[in-house]
């Protein structure tokens, strides 16, 4: 060990991570995050229980307007799914809902009001890097101990319809993996809101609501009106939940399957990198709350 | 020496909204906010060799805090410059924060939902410490700051004196070139502050780190720093030994005088003659003579009162330094000054 005295021209010495010491540390972020949700594990055992009321909630809603609409003698689909489809649209977008859902929005904006911000700004790491390594490390403990049992929990209470094959499963794991990098770049573009607005509770509650019925969760998109769709096209948010639930279904598939990733993959892109000159930029200007 | 900080003309506004009352001043407000730009600090400049251990001190909102934040690179200046070791803190943000280590008294810089240990894991990983050093480190921070024991427990429930501990010791794992430490004793008690400095004074003696440091308690500066910087309303007020203050601001000696019988304070002051001695009577038969040390040799002045009275008990002392500085705070507001 060097003593700590200063060289000539007293200059501190160039200093980069390795690609491999990169990967080492937001690797460790991962499992302390992991870490961190199993030790409040027990919270999310009522989670399971309200998830499945929902799902309910929306089953018996749907079977009703199903056997209505039978009963004046129309078509048995709605938006061109069928009442065991819309079943299975419904449990799936919760259950993935259940994976790809978390507080980056609601954390950051907390960090940047009450100042503690600093104290990340001054430690050789990238704050963006870190919560997207926290996010990765929560969904982990999410899709053990909160996903798989509302899975076991909703799929034969409401006879949810398994995937058409095999590959679909597999591509809507990848899907929905991907709505977890959108929802969380997106989570932190939100949180930097933060950074110009004094109050920004009301931006998180309506991020709340306006989220789950924008990416399809509370309503499936095919109810809406062809010019709302249009809408909701450009937007990032179906990316989150309505597209892998096309493909569980198996409404998406071969050039539109792919059609469907590369939309997500972009988006994942267009969001990280937004959310990046976003954070430099308010980062530069930041005035720091107390101290 | 070459400087290893340098800071040259560094400012900081902050925008400020002044709320109007009321509900129509609510409404004003919403429509027509009005704007005031606060410069917490006003064109500061300095330059810090290393291994130096600077005290920069001054009144509430006197800009203490603005200016650590822009030298660790939490805030962008409004306008100067500020170099350490050839980086720009807020440019060069993740090289340059390998190399310091920052303590914020008020806040923790330790992960509050883990154990102690789990954040110090994870700042070695951060900062790339090796085993070897991290294992040095450690058994440094036990022996000094006694932290062993509370390496198992949550952030959460340590004590502020325990936690402040901790930080310091999280702050300089990594063994960074410069410390920048922003009221480190605030809230402590006599023994847990003095636990502190002697391990400022150790650390620094080992490393040769350069510190920076912030504080309301005179006593750190006394036991720790050699020279101070005195800012007030974000201008540099004194930038000097601390020797070179006490002498500034004159009547830095006060030697205090017990009589075997009572006397004027007059009849002293004639005793010391043509010397320029503030006499004053304290209580009973004792006498107050304050005077600079630059100017007077105690010495002389004892030998004088010897010689003309009967004399009971002496004793010297050096003025407190909160008088000294409560003096430069004094003559700022009149609008002194440096
Ligand atoms: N985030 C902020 N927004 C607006 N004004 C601020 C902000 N932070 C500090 N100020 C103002 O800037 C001035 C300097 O504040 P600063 O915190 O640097 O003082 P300080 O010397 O550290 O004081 P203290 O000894 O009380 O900690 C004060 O007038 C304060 O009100
Ligand atoms: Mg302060």
């Amino acid at each position: 060990m060097s003593a700590g005295t200063i060289g000539p021209g007293a200059l501190l010495a160039p200093w980069r991570r390795t690609p491999l010491a990169t990967l080492g540390l937001y690797g460790h972020f991962v499992r302390l995050a992991f870490l961190k949700f199993l030790a409040y594990r027990l919270r999310y055992y009522t989670g399971v229980v309200s998830y499945t009321v929902f799902v309910a909630g929306h089953y018996y809603l749907y079977l009703a307007l199903y056997a209505g609409r039978a009963a004046e003698g129309l078509p048995a689909q709605i938006g061109g799914l069928t009442v065991r489809e819309m079943v299975t649209y419904v449990a799936v977008s919760w259950i993935g809902r259940s994976l790809y859902f978390n507080n980056i929005s609601r954390d950051l904006a907390r960090m940047v009001t009450e100042g503690e911000i600093a104290m990340h700004l001054i430690k050789p790491f990238h704050l963006q890097s870190v919560m997207m390594a926290e996010a990765v490390g929560e969904a982990g403990f999410r899709l053990l101990m909160f996903t798989l049992p509302i899975m076991v929990v909703v799929a034969p209470l409401f006879g949810v319809g398994a995937p058409v094959d095999a590959a679909a499963l597999g591509w809507t794991l990848v899907s929905f993996t991907l709505s977890l990098v959108i929802y969380s770049q997106l989570g932190f573009l939100v949180g930097c809101l933060a950074f110009v607005m004094k109050n920004i509770q009301g931006v998180l509650r309506a991020q709340m609501v306006g989220m789950d019925f924008l990416t399809g969760v509370i309503v499936p998109f095919t109810f809406f009106p062809g010019w709302f769709q249009s809408v909701v096209a450009w937007l990032p948010f179906q990316c989150i939940g309505y597209v892998p639930v096309m493909i569980y279904l198996g409404k998406r598939q071969g050039a539109d399957l792919a059609q469907g990733l590369l939309l997500q993959v972009g988006w994942a892109l267009v969001l990280g990198v937004a959310a990046r000159l976003v954070w430099r930029r308010a980062t530069r200007r930041l005035t720091v709350q107390g101290g | 020496m070459e400087p290893l900080i340098r800071v040259e003309g560094l400012c900081k506004d902050y925008r400020l909204v002044d709320r109007r009352e009321g509900v129509s001043g609510g409404l004003k407000d919403l429509v027509r906010p009005r704007r005031r730009l606060l410069r917490a600090v006003d064109d500061v400049s300095f330059t810090i060799e290393p291994g130096e251990m600077v005290g920069y001190i001054g009144a509430n909102g006197a800009g203490k805090s603005t200016t650590i934040k822009m030298l660790t690179g939490i805030l962008t200046p409004s306008a100067g410059t500020v170099e350490v070791g050839g980086l720009v803190p807020w440019r060069q943000r993740q090289q340059y924060t390998r190399h310091i280590g920052v303590v914020f008294g008020q806040r923790t810089q330790l992960w509050w939902d883990l154990a102690v240990v789990e954040s110090f894991r994870l700042l070695k990983k951060i900062y790339e410490v090796d085993d070897a050093t991290y294992e040095r480190q450690m058994a440094l921070f036990d022996e000094l700051l006694e932290t062993g024991k509370l390496l198992s427990q949550p952030v959460r429930k340590l004590s502020l004196g325990q936690r402040m501990r901790c930080d310091l010791a999280a702050a300089l794992l990594h063994r960074p070139r410069v410390l920048f430490l922003d009221e480190p004793t605030i809230g402590l008690d006599v023994v847990a502050k003095e636990n502190i400095r002697g391990f400022l004074r150790d650390i620094r003696q080992r490393d040769g780190v350069t510190v920076i440091l912030t504080t309301h308690d005179l006593g750190d500066i006394e036991q720790l720093c050699r020279r101070v910087i005195i800012i007030d309303q974000g201008r540099v007020h004194f930038d000097g030994e601390l020797a070179d203050l006490r002498r500034r601001v004159g009547q830095t000696v006060s030697l205090s005088v017990e009589l075997r019988e009572p006397a004027g304070s007059d009849e002293l002051a004639a005793a010391t003659g043509a010397l320029p001695v503030a006499w004053e009577a304290a209580s009973g038969l004792r006498h107050v003579a304050r005077f600079n040390r630059a100017e007077v040799r105690a010495a002389e002045v004892i030998r004088l009162v010897v010689n003309d009275r009967q004399v009971q008990d002496l004793h010297l002392a050096e003025q407190p330094i909160e008088h000294v500085v409560r003096e430069i705070y004094r003559q700022a507001a009149a609008g002194g000054g440096a």
